[in-house]
């Protein structure tokens, strides 16, 4: 599904020029679990920024489904992404002017659902998610897992082929945490491919692969199952 | 889609109330303003649009060229419609006689009405041009006999009251005693706007009957009368500039020898109708309803841009400074797919939402408005015109333009915030973005010094205006004018005589307007000092010989005249000059020609204003009642009281109206005026204009402080931890105030330093329509600029009191 080969990406200020990804070449089957591990600064956030097309690499090839996208402009980045990935992020990234119903309505309305189709796909997910009776709540009005749970309803409620996963524990006490990569779990199982960026070794053993990184390079790769 | 956008805008303006509150209320003063403009705009263009081919109708005016200026008559020669008459050009031309007789009577009913206004003398070609709805009696073949007269509805209800239009016609009416007419017929007073407002249209043939009987039958072509109007519609084919050509030759046909001697030259112009309600020069034919101004018009316009302007900047300076707290929400929405297309279009319909609170707002504030400026809306216009449809497009225009403006380059920078950026809540300073809202600050500010320098300037010409030595005693004088159809000068000198027995009147003279008035009298003289002929004109005031005293006008050579009606002048002194006299005892003596007649020269008095300070001082003289016993230019009788101080005033008048009515017992239209209300009158649309922009630095500075307000308020919140550690290193709060408030004061001052030569230069523009200025003075700069720093000062510190106040220990924990 995923094809990188000699990624590159570069930081510049005007004094020094920072190498983020450093000539990374990896592969993720459809219906994979991935966790991408390595210490703060290895590029782990910047690979899945490119991986989930919301920035574009230095150099290298990328290829999504067998289509290079590299080079793709952010109008073809966008349309590609709606249909095809969905995020779940450490901070949640909850809109908090929106209710719980309509931070997960959103990306149906992006991709142009029809409001009674979008009514019937969310009530699904929420429901799913078991976070029905929070419906009308506003996120600040919500525990972490609760949150965390909605932006995973977020990200599902498209049924995208790949979720990238942001530290998707690190603001959630253990509990919390493991309810989470439970859903997860259960996305994958369901066919949804994952890629999860973690510092944490619990939640990378929910995987199928462990890619780890030191200095934007692939340092090891460890196969669980 | 759009229901969750305006979901989210309403969220967002319930968040941010304070920033939400600055924004409404600068647009809604903006709007507000916009809209009582606007209405007053269309209420004043749409006058006299109904007529049918209204673009084609024209009046003929004429214009007096001379050596001494460019002179206005909306009339014209009674000859000239002869002469253009069976032009091809024209497809009607209309003429009618504007008189105000004394009185009409409806003897059937014994109903007299006193002196009837909006009369004319007309014929069928005037219902040809203007539509009128005839309720009774024929349309066609109308007018053409003498004693005949239609009548507007209302008229008619007045003369012939409970009576059904077609009851009335045949019913006859009598016009001063002696002009037996037959109502033909009764027609619909206009329904829509219109300076067409006259009421009885009596036939042209009856002038024949009347004392204007030689005017009519002679048509001279140098007598000239505004009472006298012509109107035409061109045909669809015709050619303007060749119309022009034809009357600009039989102007020069008919050009007399004096006219050619002295340089004299008139001039016919087609005046288009649409311009009538708006040209001053020419007049509308009733004086009371003021006529409208296209500069005023123009003025209050850009007042409500500006104002427009100042709202539509805070709402882009609030927005992009707030731009980082929206930015989470603009990362997610572009995550999860959104175009940044889509995201302007969100970000308008917030802005869209916010204009349209405002605009519901201004609408509620609109119907206020119009009472609170009655002195500039229209007598007529009311809140129910924003029904018209034209005015409700534009409103949805007026509105659509300002969500652009407000929102467009907010929504364009929040749009384009990088995804990953902002996800990592790495937002870049924005240099550019500070820069421009600096400019837009300064702007702000600039507008609203103009205004504050603008008005106190024009406060101060006013008040120089108002306390100027005018030449003459204006305190504690008033004049009662006798009855208007009164010519008789008996009862006057009984008034009079009655009068002298109030111990508190001083002085007491009988005579024309007070040295200063609206109205003037002139007259060609000639001068023939041996030399050469001098020609100038004369102006003329009437008094008795107690008028000189009474009004306290220096007498520098010679004396006043002997008695009333002796034929004799007292020049001023400009127009001593004039004619060339080293002093004024070198005049004494001399004899001036006027129509003809040779008069004597027996005083001369020191100059004064005889109109307001606008204009300079004009050859004048002083003369006493000459045609009496025909008619009397005597029409008032003045009073000077004995002291200044307004105590026993009240009785005072009191017993000048009761000898009034001893005398005049037949009457009720008792008049006093007293002469310094009547200077103050001189500069009511100088006063407008003060009144104007009163409010309009008020708001200015208001919408102006409000955004500034509101920037200091973002910026001191951002720098919450700065503030912290400066305390905890040892600032004081004077220190920690002056550094917050002095990136704001500085943008304050450069707004003075770009304002006052653009004030200086608009306000030494206005006053030069004066002959009498006051200084553009140093200190109204500085005390407007001092009063802009004091307002900023006052807005800034409420904020940064409060923030350099705080306890560093939460700040700094917070961080």
């Amino acid at each position: 599904m995923i094809q990188i080969t000699n990624l590159e990406k570069f930081y510049r200020t005007e004094e020094v020029q920072t190498i983020a990804l450093n000539k990374l070449s990896f592969e993720v089957k459809k219906g994979e679990f991935v966790a991408i591990m390595g210490p703060s600064g290895c590029g782990k956030s910047t690979l899945l920024n490119i991986l989930g097309l919301l920035d574009d690499p230095d150099g290298g090839s990328f290829k999504f489904n067998g289509e290079e996208v590299a080079g793709y402009n952010e109008r073809k980045r966008s349309e590609l992404r709606k249909h095809n990935v969905g995020f779940v992020f450490q901070s949640f990234n909850l809109i908090d002017e929106l209710t719980v119903f309509e931070n997960v309505e959103l990306p149906l309305i992006y991709t142009g659902v029809k409001p009674a189709e979008r009514v019937k796909r969310v009530e699904e997910v929420l429901e799913k998610m078991q976070i029905m009776h929070r419906r009308n709540h506003f996120p600040q009005q919500l525990s972490g897992g609760q949150q965390q749970r909605v932006a995973v309803a977020r990200a599902v409620v498209n049924n995208p082929k790949l979720i990238l996963a942001d530290e998707p524990t690190g603001n959630l006490d253990s509990t919390n945490g493991n309810e989470v990569m439970d859903l997860l779990i259960d996305l994958n199982e369901a066919g949804t491919t994952i890629i999860m960026v973690t510092h944490s070794e619990h939640d990378a053993k929910y995987s199928h692969r462990i890619i780890r990184m030191l200095d934007g390079q692939k340092v090891t790769e460890n196969i669980l199952i | 889609m759009i229901r969750n956008y305006f979901k989210i805008a309403w969220r967002n303006l319930m968040k941010h109330k304070v920033f939400s509150m600055i924004n409404i209320i600068g647009l809604t003063i903006g709007l507000s303003a916009s809209f009582v403009i606007g209405l007053m705009i269309y209420y004043d263009a749409t006058f006299d649009n109904f007529h049918k081919d209204s673009d084609r109708i024209y009046r003929v005016v004429t214009d007096f060229k001379s050596p001494e200026g460019l002179f206005h008559n909306s009339g014209i020669t009674l000859a000239l419609e002869d002469a253009i008459a069976e032009d091809s050009n024209f497809k009607t031309v209309s003429s009618f006689y504007i008189e105000r007789p004394s009185k009409v009577e409806n003897k059937a009913k014994d109903l007299e009405f006193k002196w009837p206004d909006f009369v004319i003398f007309t014929n069928q070609n005037y219902f040809n041009l203007f539509d009128y709805k005839f309720l009774a009696g024929n349309n066609q073949n109308i007018l053409t006999n003498p004693n005949e007269v239609i009548l507007t509805d209302k008229r008619a209800a007045d003369y012939f009251p409970k009576m059904s239009p077609s009851e009335i016609i045949g019913k006859t009416l009598v016009y001063n005693d002696s002009l037996q007419v037959t109502v033909t017929g009764i027609v619909e007073n206009f329904k829509d706007r219109t300076d067409f407002i006259f009421q009885e249209f009596i036939s042209q043939p009856t002038l024949l009957q009347t004392r204007l009987k030689d005017n009519f039958i002679e048509k001279n072509w140098s007598n000239t009368n505004s009472n006298s109007q012509l109107f035409v519609k061109v045909n669809k084919s015709s050619n303007l500039p060749a119309i022009q050509a034809r009357l600009d030759g039989l102007a020069k046909e008919h050009r007399d020898e004096e006219s050619i001697k002295y340089g004299d030259e008139q001039i016919f112009t087609l005046q288009p109708l649409s311009d009538i309600h708006f040209n001053e020069d020419y007049g509308i034919y009733d004086w009371s309803k003021g006529q409208a101004s296209l500069s005023l018009l123009w003025n209050l316009a850009l007042v409500a841009l500006f104002l427009l302007l100042l709202g539509c900047i805070n709402f882009i300076n609030l927005n992009t400074a707030q731009a980082s707290q929206r930015a989470k929400e603009i990362g997610i929405r572009k995550t999860l797919g959104s175009s940044r297309k889509q995201l302007i279009g969100q970000f308008m319909g917030e802005t869209f939402l916010l204009v349209l609170i405002s605009a519901i707002l201004s609408l509620i504030l609109s119907k206020w408005l119009i009472n609170l400026f009655s002195d500039f809306v229209p007598e007529g216009l009311s809140i129910e015109l924003l029904n018209t449809p034209l005015i409700i497009i534009g409103i949805i225009i007026l509105l659509l333009v300002v969500t652009f403006l407000s929102g467009f380059y907010p929504a364009l920078i929040l749009s384009k915030f990088n995804t990953v950026s902002v996800l990592k809540n790495h937002l870049a300073s924005g240099e550019k973005k500070l820069k421009l809202r600096k400019f837009l600050t300064v702007f702000q500010f600039t507008i609203a010094q103009i205004f504050i320098i603008a008005t106190l300037l024009v406060g101060k010409q006013i008040n120089y205006l108002l306390n100027k030595d005018m030449g003459f005693k204006t305190d504690a004088i008033v004049s009662v004018y006798s009855p208007r159809a009164e010519g008789e000068i008996s009862k006057k000198e009984l008034y009079v005589q009655k009068l002298k027995a109030i111990p508190e009147i001083k002085e007491i003279s009988i005579g024309g307007q007070a040295p200063a008035s609206f109205s003037t009298h002139s007259s060609g003289m000639t001068y023939n000092n041996g030399e050469k002929e001098i020609n100038a004109e004369l102006q003329f005031i009437f008094g008795d010989k107690n008028y000189l005293k009474l009004f306290e006008l220096e007498l520098l050579a010679g004396r006043g005249h002997r008695n009333d009606t002796i034929k004799e002048l007292v020049i001023n002194e400009t127009c001593r000059k004039f004619l060339g006299f080293k002093s004024p005892d070198e005049a004494i003596g001399k004899i001036i020609m006027i129509d003809d007649e040779n008069i004597p020269i027996v005083g001369v008095m020191s100059d004064f204003n005889q109109r307001s300070l606008r204009s300079d001082i004009k050859p004048m003289a002083l003369r006493g009642d000459w045609h009496r016993p025909d008619w009397s230019q005597f029409q008032a009788v003045h009073m000077a009281f004995q002291n200044e101080s307004s105590e026993n005033l009240k009785a005072t008048l009191s017993k000048i109206e009761d000898t009034y009515k001893s005398v005049y017992s037949e009457t009720d239209d008792y008049r006093a005026e007293f002469l310094d209300e009547n200077i103050q009158r001189f500069y009511n649309r100088e006063r407008k204009v003060s009144k104007l922009l009163n409010w309009a630095t008020g708001l200015s500075i208001l919408i102006s402080c409000l955004g500034l307000l509101g920037l200091v308020i973002y910026t001191t919140n951002r720098r919450v931890k700065e503030i912290g550690v400066r305390k905890v290193l040892g600032a004081s709060l004077l220190q920690i105030n002056t550094m917050l408030c002095k990136e704001f004061l500085i943008l304050v001052l450069i707004a003075f330093i770009i304002a006052s030569p653009i004030a200086w230069f608009g306000i030494n523009n206005w006053l030069q329509d004066f002959t009498y200025k006051t200084n553009i003075s140093f200190w109204v700069f500085l005390l407007s600029g001092c009063a802009m720093l004091f307002f900023a000062l006052l807005v800034i510190s409420i904020k940064t009191l409060q923030a350099a106040n705080a306890n560093p220990v939460d700040s700094l924990r917070s961080e």
